[in-house]
């Protein structure tokens, strides 16, 4: 990675692991989750291999069952949440608001090796043959019976990660509110910020609900309490709602920060003013809030009567308008623009918002109680939430990582390989899940290992996508290990965007990223040029 | 509404095809708003292409009209869909008064269905055609789900807890009026999940009340009643193929290797296996994986004969 700045070089030591600077750390949480992603990756390829004949015998049962707890885990707590959070979020969070690091710096260097430790302790798992086979739901009782020591690993490193996320919460919330730099004002902030600080308020408020979940879990295997266990008195469905009062929220964690970098990206590059601003800053925080009302979707067949189910369906429809607000915003940024296609571009444009919209519609099924019915729990859920998760925030993230890899390396990456990349990820990420919609509605549930023989077909498709999607992830992280060290030198502001870190910083930034501190006069997307000399706005917003 | 037979397995109650219709509306609409946001999203990229490395878009911040109806609509269709779910939500819950109740309990991992004269089946489930059947369902060790894709509901089997979920069947599409393998398991529950299959078979009401009064007389000490009811092929097979379980053809007389010592699979070595299986697990499996059955002397010895059959 390339030196930060002019101050002298001690040791590698001293420069990265005694490192308190919030960009080495963001650096440091990209690095790492990129390769926890790797191991993921590989988990979902196996499964998919073994899914690829309807009675295949790639996998042992036990095996397949592991391969698919690892694989959730790890793309949900090490990968996508530390990518957009703790890379994206510490990397770019003080450079836009023009502060020269976060407020609690020490305790954000915590919080990444806390995020490591939990990440190790997870694939320690590996080496002691006890390699968690629960889901990454990990429901009791079953998770409670289970043989080995699998389960405690799980739970160890989930309390790990979480305490490292509540830390950078509140170093988040903290920053964002106090260290604004002149004229930063909260309507003036980038909307990746107000994406950020909407993400910690719900993993300061979320997270301790998961904690008190798996602890739960954890005493009632090891020291005789009686939670879950029914003989005793307790009820398993309880887990499940504090699980889901933090793992459904954790949805937006990965959606909202991603919405952040298609925010920042479309109108730079379609060279015209976000459109409708403060609706897309203040759609996240009614996200944020509708997101702690809708758990129980995730429950509509687990046993409460169906009706306590139709609170949830409204909220979760309700859910859907935020959604749809900010999606319609985009297009209007997009119309009358002068768009220029980067690899950036091309994955807010056509890969976040062509698959975010498959994922959403899918949703609006699932939501409706009565159709749910059928639904839950099939290939269809996967479906709905890879194009989320996957089409949703991990294409975000590629675009991040290409629209910020110049700011933070100096260098440019590869445009036509990128495109190649892209063209090959969006083809695959359809290959793969689009048939998963038709499997599940045909009757396959999650998490089996084999499935009846008219559905070979689709499943092909589905594993023929996950091994192109494999190459494509290869092709994209080459491109950008390449030019880390091959690619052309980068200039200042490559894209002429308006954000902090392009017109204040150099890159890549210097130790405290600023040379003056900037003063802020408007928001950070003044755009564009007025039809005939007229402003078309009625706002009162001028350029 | 044209969606029935797209991948949608047959519907074989009238709340399988309301929720289908359901569905469908649900699926038009979004198909309007998919080709909607596709249409627009590809005509904005192509049509606005930049031409020239300099120029600009257009400097416009927000439109309030525009903003405020593109959120009503949205809000309405979806608090519409809303309204007209919650009302089939009941219909689905509430049970005809005359109902036939059937008592399923999920297990690892078998289904055991309890008729009302005390009849009980294993892997098997036999109902009677246009009448209200009430499903009754419980557990005995961990969460599983009662799924059956042609009523198009399922209800998660919970220790400690009764759910339900009613259907009034018609026939099926084919001819013996039975589907095989089409009672699944939809909660994951451990290693033999994707085995935890049941059949499904509608029978004219005369010959259904026929049948279960003959099930009942059924011996209960019989080899295959004995193995079906305590779900043992879930997990051991009975043609040398694989499974979490040691397979039974050729099992009898075999040597295995227990602790390190080579162990003669005999009757004693069988009968124990049963009541304490983990106190002598082969090589090769793991222990705490099955739980002890005690089986009455009869029941014992039809099932030793059995596996000693199985050459």
């Amino acid at each position: 990675m390339a030196a930060t700045g002019d101050v002298k070089r001690k040791s590698f030591f001293r420069d990265w692991i005694l490192t308190v600077d919030h960009k080495k750390i963001g650096i440091m949480y990209a690095l790492t989750s990129i390769i926890f992603f790797f191991f993921g990756g590989l988990a979902a390829i196996l499964i998919r291999t073994q899914l690829a004949m309807p009675d295949t015998q790639v996998l042992e049962p036990q095996q397949f069952n592991q391969a698919f707890t690892v694989h959730g885990t790890i793309m949900i707590f090490l990968w996508i949440i530390p990518m957009l959070t703790g890379a994206f979020g510490n990397y770019l969070v003080p450079i836009m608001i023009g502060a020269h690091d976060m407020a609690f710096p020490r305790m954000n260097a915590l919080s990444y090796w806390l995020f490591l430790l939990g990440g190790l302790v997870l694939f320690a798992s590996f080496f002691v043959g006890a390699v968690p086979d629960v889901g990454w739901t990990a429901y009791p009782p079953y998770s409670i019976e289970s043989q080995g020591a699998g389960l405690d690993f799980w739970v160890t490193a989930v309390h790990i990660l979480g305490l490292s996320s509540i830390l950078a919460a509140i170093n988040f919330i903290v920053t964002t509110w106090n260290m604004r730099t002149e004229g930063m004002t909260f309507n003036r902030m980038p909307l990746f910020v107000w994406a950020n600080l909407v993400t910690s308020f719900i993993q300061l408020f979320g997270t301790p609900a998961l904690a008190g979940a798996v602890t739960t879990l954890l005493l009632d295997r090891h020291f005789g309490t009686v939670f879950y266990n029914v003989a005793e008195g307790g009820d398993p469905m309880m887990y499940q709602h504090l699980f889901w009062f933090y793992s459904h929220p954790a949805v937006y964690v990965m959606i909202i920060p991603a919405m952040g970098i298609v925010s920042e990206i479309l109108p730079v590059f379609a060279r015209k003013p976000i459109f409708g601003y403060k609706a897309i800053a203040y759609s996240s925080i009614m996200i944020g809030f509708l997101g702690f009302m809708v758990w129980a979707h995730h429950m509509f067949v687990a046993g409460m009567q169906m009706s306590e189910g139709i609170p949830f369906m409204i909220t979760s429809m309700i859910i859907a308008v935020p959604t749809s607000i900010k999606i319609f915003n985009w297009l209007a940024t997009l119309w009358g623009g002068q768009i220029k296609f980067t690899t950036p571009m091309l994955f807010v444009s056509l890969g976040f918002l062509g698959l975010f919209t498959i994922g959403g519609l899918g949703g609006i099924m699932l939501g409706a109680v009565p159709v749910d019915l059928h639904l839950h729990d099939t290939y269809f859920v996967i479906a709905h939430f890879h194009y989320v998760i996957l089409g949703g925030s991990m294409t975000a993230i590629l675009a991040g990582m290409f629209y910020w890899f110049p700011k933070v390396t100096g260098r440019m990456y590869n445009e036509k390989f990128g495109q190649v990349g892209f063209w090959l990820y969006f083809i695959a990420t359809n290959l793969t899940f689009f048939p998963m919609h038709f499997i599940g509605m045909a009757g396959m549930p999650r998490r089996v290992f084999f499935y009846q023989p008219e559905l070979t077909t689709l499943n092909q498709l589905a594993t023929l996508g996950s091994y192109l999607m494999g190459v494509a992830a290869l092709l994209l992280f080459i491109n950008l290990a390449y030019s880390l060290f091959k690619g052309e030198k980068a200039s200042q502001n490559p894209f002429g965007a308006q954000t902090l870190e392009w017109t204040h910083a150099s890159s890549p930034p210097t130790e405290f990223n600023f040379e003056a501190m900037p003063v802020v006069t408007a928001d950070p997307y003044q755009f564009g040029e007025q039809k005939d000399g007229k402003s078309l706005d009625d706002d009162g917003v001028t350029a | 509404m044209g969606l029935s037979n797209f991948y949608l397995p047959e519907a074989i109650t009238q709340t399988a095809k309301d929720i289908d219709g359901l569905f469908g509306m649900i699926f038009w609409i979004s198909l309007v708003a998919f080709i909607l946001v596709e249409a627009l999203l590809v005509i904005f990229l192509i049509r606005y292409k930049r031409k020239h490395p300099d120029k600009q878009g257009l400097a416009i911040h927000g439109n309030t009209k525009a903003e405020v109806i593109w959120t009503m609509i949205p809000a309405l269709i979806l608090v519409g869909i809303g309204i007209y779910s919650s009302g089939m939500v009941y219909t689905i819950q509430e049970p005809p008064t005359d109902v036939y109740e059937i008592k399923v309990t999920g297990m690892k991992w078998a289904w055991e269905f309890e008729y009302p004269n005390g009849a009980k089946t294993y892997g098997e489930l036999r109902i009677p055609e246009n009448e209200n059947v009430l499903f009754k369902i419980y557990s005995k060790d961990v969460i599983h789900s009662f799924w059956i894709p042609e009523f198009r509901v399922k209800q998660d089997a919970v220790p400690g807890r009764e759910t339900r979920f009613w259907v009034k069947a018609e026939t099926f599409n084919n001819a013996e009026n039975k589907y095989e393998k089409r009672i699944i398991c939809a909660e994951y529950c451990g290693n033999q999940h994707s085995n935890m299959l049941a059949d499904l078979q509608i029978m004219p009401a005369d010959e259904f009340t026929a049948w279960v009064d003959k099930e009942l007389t059924r011996p209960k000490t019989d080899a295959q009643y004995v193995i079906q009811s305590n779900g043992c092929t879930s997990c051991h097979t009975i043609d040398g193929g694989k499974s979490a379980g040691p397979t039974w053809k050729g099992l009898f007389g075999k040597k295995q290797i227990v602790n390190g010592q080579e162990v003669t699979v005999d009757e004693k070595y069988l009968e124990e296996a049963i009541m304490t299986p983990d106190a002598k697990t082969p090589e090769g499996f793991n222990s705490g994986m099955m739980p002890a059955f005690q089986l009455e002397p009869d029941a014992m010895k039809n099932v030793v004969e059995y596996i000693k059959s199985l050459k």
